[in-house]
């Protein structure tokens, strides 16, 4: 276990914890960490899913109990029993998921739980809003707001307290571009104050972008740390993985792929419109997996979602294998053979309460694979087990209950629901989203498997290295419209960013 | 990126706001072990009343007087249905009455015959059902509330149409042939109620619907992530109506026994059943927030209820009226001892004692 | 203006609109209900159910519910009405009646913010035994022979022809309405409903607001007991049944979200009234009792599904315009597109 090698004692650091243990119940989250924030840095935290950032960073913002170690704020020991004594102490911490009141205005969610006067806090707050130089209606009612409204309301709400150190838990998650940058440029301006930031990410390249030094958790430990100069990004790749883990952690050999682009496709959509997107073309090939790639917001969702039956078209067509499925019930676009992988796993994919077999068959109960109107459980079983084993999936027994598993396993379940279904073409929207580096390497894995099955897949994927990856062809859209098409050759992380914004143009010159 | 703002801070806010969701999973998973402990509490309910009165044991006021729980045996099994979609219904009461009066008014005013009268009643009752599960599932009217208001207007229905009748509202009607007075009143040997066979009847039905059949799975999944089941392709909406279908159903088998057993059709019958079934529900394991519910766990549990209506009285006096402060506190108990088992760190390491053992989902 | 228009916007005004309609209808079919005393009788009558409501209404904010209160009241009813009809003391008497509203609420608040247990259910468990004290206490018998002073004062009148205890609820009610729209922590209840998770992260102690939410649910019941024995002036075995039907109708007409985090006291109030008169209305149009229960079902059902129909048509115009607003009209794009899938 290594320390932070910055400083031994509490003495210059704005925000000191040290030899944090934390266990819920049998189940130890935190084993001895210590961390250091000094003023006017970035620090940037990272590690998989379940290493224990957001219960460290729970614990320190009051809301959990930890139970042994100490807390120093500005050399002072503290313990932080309650959220209110955190935020006394200029603690403030901007939530992973933003937790606004949905009834009430943008406004009132930011100056909630403020001790001052309402119209102090409106001068104040409209000051805020213009330092950030977003545009956000104070009026609007939380519940109209998008994710990345959201976000940014919630950060206000940080800005707001003035306060000395500031968490950001994974802020830019949701964020298009250009909020990214203008989030980055407040960021950089709070550290030039003095103000310490601890800034939680999962994408590696925004720590060399941000942040001064770097803390890698791994299984509740800090595995490595030091200045961000001194890391290579192959360095904290593998600072993430535990010591012994196996190469699945890298990306899977894909298996060279020649699609027949001469054979009729296998999903058209022509003229395709609906809310969100305008006049999509598309064609998808037997076999073919074909990246869609796009900024958040650009109606990649929107798209596949109206596909799926859940929501209306407003024009176009819909044809799989020359069969007019537009505006088809998800249940009748799923037995006519497309199938989809939401991109909200928790909100939309999982029966968390119910056991594995049960969420593995839950899209087959529209047919007759496992009954008519009794339910052949040995079939679902055999079914559920051939999944489990085939993608390898960590898992007690079929009867386990969903909410067990990790994020890895749980979107390994989902897929394997949608693969049941003996679809012709399933699309994936963001798959690895939220899904730990090893796990990432497994899902792969099961997607090139699949793929040998003569599946064409309509990956819809934020992660351009992902894109770049896995596609035979990419097609990316921009504010609700499809403007680019890209062969093999042509894929690469610079020509899909760019495209993603608009920006790019044939003779490769940007914008 | 899901557009449905609400839905997404709603999710939020449930994830946030139940970090112990799989231990809390863990707990009810061991519905088996729930129902052992049900078990144990009608054996120690028999030892002690049977102990304290040996009467109480004697087969004939045994049934006797458990058939005065047989309404509430019947209707939770169906609402079971319902909360397991998240749901609740607190207008099934009033459906009791109602089908009561409709088939005293169509046999005695409306000229009827009584099987006429009993199948017109069903089909009504049925329909207010439907009626309130279509505003509930595609409405999307909270069912608290949707039922809260049908529980006023079926009531009121209910006293209309008893005014349609010749005879006056709090005389109720009477003189019914005996043909329908047999649902209600035969015994096999004497002894064992016919009305009680027909209730295990519905038992099993229940049973092998909820366990066995791809509606009781839909309904299961519908009540555990609606918008997954939607993306699974299940028809929610349908699913969920159905089950207030389903406890209309059962409030009309339980009025048409009633009405038979005691001979008289009345429009305010069953009017105070409301908590006996709800403390049931919640009592046989059935999760309130939905997903999770179990027919031999209700069944259990309204047995438990009815036999501390009957013992009590019988055995220590206890007038029926005392009856809501033993059963209000078996209530908050069970609720209370269920929080605090997934939500404090004693509570878990207790129960994962328990819970090590059978994992079967009655 | 814009303070107007606020107002106007309301949930709550609309329910008043309602109010002022079902009297204009009635007064329309029988002119003779249009005298002061008739309407004044309308308010006068629903004093008890107003209070239910208001302390309801707090349990409604933080997302939960109170099903014991109307045992609650029956219970406090009870025991008020047996010490002042043995010659107690009145200030004594409702001392005693409000601390055990408040210990209920204390009770139900502990098993609901502490104990995490669904408000329904615990509730609903608390109503039983409640109703079981009831009997107890009273050996099931009614309470009677009440102080004549005690009683007569429910008919004095404040404001014209409207009792000193309906006038009392509406200042009770409006000053509620201010403290808890325009003081620090008077947001707190409804944050706490909105989202439990994020009121926690601001700062807010939701386990407190949420037990002082119950208690003052409890108290509020306790006070409408003490006033239903004045003016009833007999208290039965099953006084206040139904109580908490009627109180949480009163909350929905009123425009409270079973969801939390919306509403105010004042539709409540609002809406206390019509549930109140609507028998006394039927009377004048004509109806006979007989169709009480049936017209407030239907009311109650045609104003929730009306809500949440016009809640779902508004979001779903925002979804769709907020969507729209993404989509970019260039052309160009679309040659772009047209070129696609060789």
């Amino acid at each position: 276990m290594q320390r932070v090698p910055d400083t031994d004692t509490p003495g210059s650091a704005l925000l000191s914890v040290r030899g944090i243990f934390k266990s819920f119940g049998t189940n130890a989250v935190l084993k001895g960490v210590s961390i250091d924030l000094l003023p006017g840095e970035v620090l940037a935290l990272i590690g998989g899913n379940g290493a224990g950032k957001s219960t460290l960073m729970k614990i320190i913002m009051g809301i959990y109990t930890y139970d042994s170690g100490e807390i120093y704020v500005d050399n002072e020991r503290v313990e932080h029993n309650s959220t209110k004594e955190a935020l006394s102490r200029s603690v403030y911490m901007v939530p992973q998921e933003p937790l606004l009141f949905p009834n009430m205005t943008v406004g009132e969610n930011i100056t909630m739980g403020f001790d001052k006067s309402p119209s102090e806090l409106e001068t104040e707050l409209q000051a805020a809003v213009d330092e950030i130089g977003w545009h956000l209606d104070l009026s609007r009612k939380a519940n109209t707001l998008s994710i990345a409204e959201q976000e940014m309301v919630e950060i206000l709400r940080g800005i707001m307290r003035h306060s000395k150190v500031l968490i950001l838990d994974e802020p830019t998650s949701a964020l298009a571009f250009d909020e990214v940058k203008a989030l980055f440029g407040v960021i950089k301006g709070l550290r030039d104050k003095g103000i310490g930031i601890i800034y939680i990410t999962h994408r590696l390249a925004e720590v060399f972008e941000i942040a001064s030094r770097v803390c890698i958790m791994r299984d509740g430990i800090i595995a490595m740390a030091g200045n961000v100069s001194e890391f290579t990004r192959d360095d904290l790749v593998k600072g993430l993985l535990p010591p012994n883990a196996e190469k699945t952690a890298e990306r899977a050999e894909k298996a060279a792929r020649s699609i027949d682009y001469d054979a009729d496709p296998v999903l058209e959509l022509r003229d395709f419109s609906g809310y969100g997107f305008k006049h999509v073309n598309l064609k998808l090939y037997p076999g073919e997996m074909l990246g869609l790639a796009g900024v958040v917001g650009a109606g990649r969702t929107e798209m596949a979602t109206t596909v799926f039956g859940r929501d209306k078209v407003l024009g176009g067509k819909v044809l799989l294998n020359g069969r007019d499925i537009t505006g088809l019930s998800t249940k009748k676009v799923i037995a006519a053979g497309v199938n989809y992988v939401s991109e909200d796993r928790f909100c939309y994919g999982i029966f968390s309460l119910r056991s594995v077999a049960e969420n593995t068959t839950s899209a087959l109960l529209g047919g007759k694979r496992i009954g008519s109107f009794f339910l052949k459980r040995d079939e679902e079983n055999r079914i559920t087990q051939s999944y489990v084993d085939d993608f390898r999936t960590k898992v007690t027994g079929i009867s386990q209950d969903l909410g067990d598993l990790s994020g890895g396993n749980q979107q390994k379940i989902v897929i394997g629901r949608t693969f049941a279904t003996n679809p012709k073409v399933v699309i994936l929207d963001e798959p690895t989203r939220g899904i730990d580096a090893a796990s990432r390497g497994d899902v792969y894995a099961v997607l090139q498997e699949l793929r040998q099955t003569g599946v064409s897949i309509l990956l819809i994927s934020s992660d351009m290295e992902e894109v770049v990856e896995l596609a035979d062809r990419a097609v990316t859209m921009y504010q609700g419209r499809i403007n680019h098409e890209f062969s093999k050759r042509d894929i690469n992380q610079d020509n899909l960013m760019a495209a993603s914004f608009g920006a790019y143009h044939e003779d490769g010159e940007d914008a | 990126m899901p557009e449905d703002r609400t839905k997404t801070v709603e999710a939020t806010q449930t994830k946030a706001a139940k970090p112990g969701a799989s231990l809390l999973s863990r707990i009810t998973a061991g519905q088996g072990s729930w129902n052992m402990l049900l078990m144990a509490l009608i054996i120690i309910e028999f030892v002690v009343f049977g102990a304290a009165n040996p009467k109480f044991l004697r087969p004939q006021l045994f049934f006797t007087s458990l058939n005065d729980s047989l309404p509430v045996f019947i209707i939770s099994i169906a609402v079971t249905f319902v909360m397991i979609t998240g749901g609740i219904d607190i207008q099934v009461a009033s459906l009791v009455g109602l089908t009561s009066i409709i088939i005293g008014v169509a046999w005695q005013d409306w000229g009827f015959s009584i099987w006429g009268a009993i199948l017109l009643a069903i089909v009504v009752v049925v329909a207010c059902g439907a009626f309130s599960g279509f505003l509930i599932a595609y409405c999307r009217v909270q069912a608290m509330v949707v039922t809260l208001g049908g529980s006023f207007l079926y009531s009121g229905l209910a006293l209309i149409v008893s005014t349609m009748s010749s005879t006056e509202s709090y005389q109720g009607i009477s003189g019914f042939p005996d043909a329908f007075k047999f649902l209600g009143g035969y015994k096999f040997f004497d002894v064992f109620p016919l009305q009680m066979a027909i209730y295990l009847l519905l038992l099993v039905i229940a049973f092998i619907l909820l366990n066995k059949s791809k509606y009781g799975r839909k309904v299961i999944l519908s009540g555990t992530n609606p918008r997954a089941a939607e993306y699974s392709g299940i028809n929610t909406r349908l699913t969920i109506m159905s089950t207030y279908m389903l406890s209309a159903f059962a409030a009309a088998i339980a009025g048409i026994l009633l009405t038979s057993y005691l001979g008289t059709a009345k429009s305010d019958l069953g009017s105070d059943l409301t908590m006996d079934i709800i403390t049931a529900v919640v009592l046989g394991g059935t999760l309130v927030t939905g997903g999770r519910g179990s027919v031999i766990g209700v069944a259990l549990a309204s047995f438990a209820i009815g036999l501390v209506r009957f013992g009590m009285p019988l055995c220590f006096k206890v007038s029926t009226q005392y009856l809501d402060i033993p059963i209000g506190i078996l209530l908050i108990v069970i609720i209370v001892g269920r929080s605090a088992a997934s939500n404090t760190s004693v509570g878990t390491r207790l129960h994962s004692l328990f819970a090590g053992k059978v994992t079967s989902k009655a | 203006m814009k303070a107007i228009k606020k107002i106007l916007k309301a949930r709550e005004s609309s329910s008043v609109l309602f109010l002022v309609a079902l009297f204009l209808v009635v007064g329309a079919i029988n002119p003779s209900f249009l005298s002061t005393a008739n309407v004044s009788a309308c308010f006068n009558t629903s004093v008890v159910y107003t209070l239910v409501a208001i302390g309801m209404a707090f349990t409604l904010f933080i997302g939960e519910i109170d099903v014991s209160v109307g045992s609650n009241l029956g219970l406090v009813a009870t025991i008020v009405g047996m010490m002042l009809r043995d010659g107690s003391n009145l200030m004594l008497a409702c001392c005693v009646g409000i601390f055990i509203g408040a210990l209920i609420g204390l009770i139900n608040g502990w098993g609901v913010a502490v104990m995490k247990a669904p408000s329904l259910i615990f509730t609903l468990g608390v109503n039983g035994v409640l109703r079981g004290l009831m009997y107890l206490v009273a050996g099931g018998a009614w309470v009677e022979n009440l102080p004549k002073a005690f009683k007569d004062f429910s008919a004095v009148t404040a404001v014209g022809d409207l009792t000193v205890y309906y006038c009392g609820a509406v200042l009770l009610a409006i000053v509620i309405h201010i403290l808890l729209t325009k003081t620090r922590h008077g947001h707190n209840f409804k944050a706490v409903g909105d989202n439990r998770a994020g009121a926690n992260l601001v700062g807010i102690n939701s386990t407190r607001t949420m037990l002082l939410s119950y208690v003052i649910c409890g108290v509020l019941a306790a006070i409408a007991g003490i006033i239903f024995c004045s003016r009833i002036g007999f208290v039965t075995s099953t006084t206040g049944s139904g109580y908490e039907m009627k109180a949480v109708a009163a909350c929905v007409l009123g425009g409270i979200s079973l969801a939390g985090g919306v509403g105010s006291v004042l539709g409540p109030a609002v809406g206390a009234v019509i549930m109140a008169s609507i028998s006394y209305l039927l009377t004048f149009m004509g109806f006979s009792s007989n169709y009480d229960n049936a017209i407030t079902g239907v009311i109650l059902i045609v104003i929730v599904v009306a809500d949440a129909l016009i809640q779902a048509r508004s979001a779903e115009k925002n979804r769709h315009a907020r969507l729209a607003a993404r989509v970019s009209d260039d052309v160009t794009a679309d040659v772009a597109a047209a070129k696609g899938g060789e």
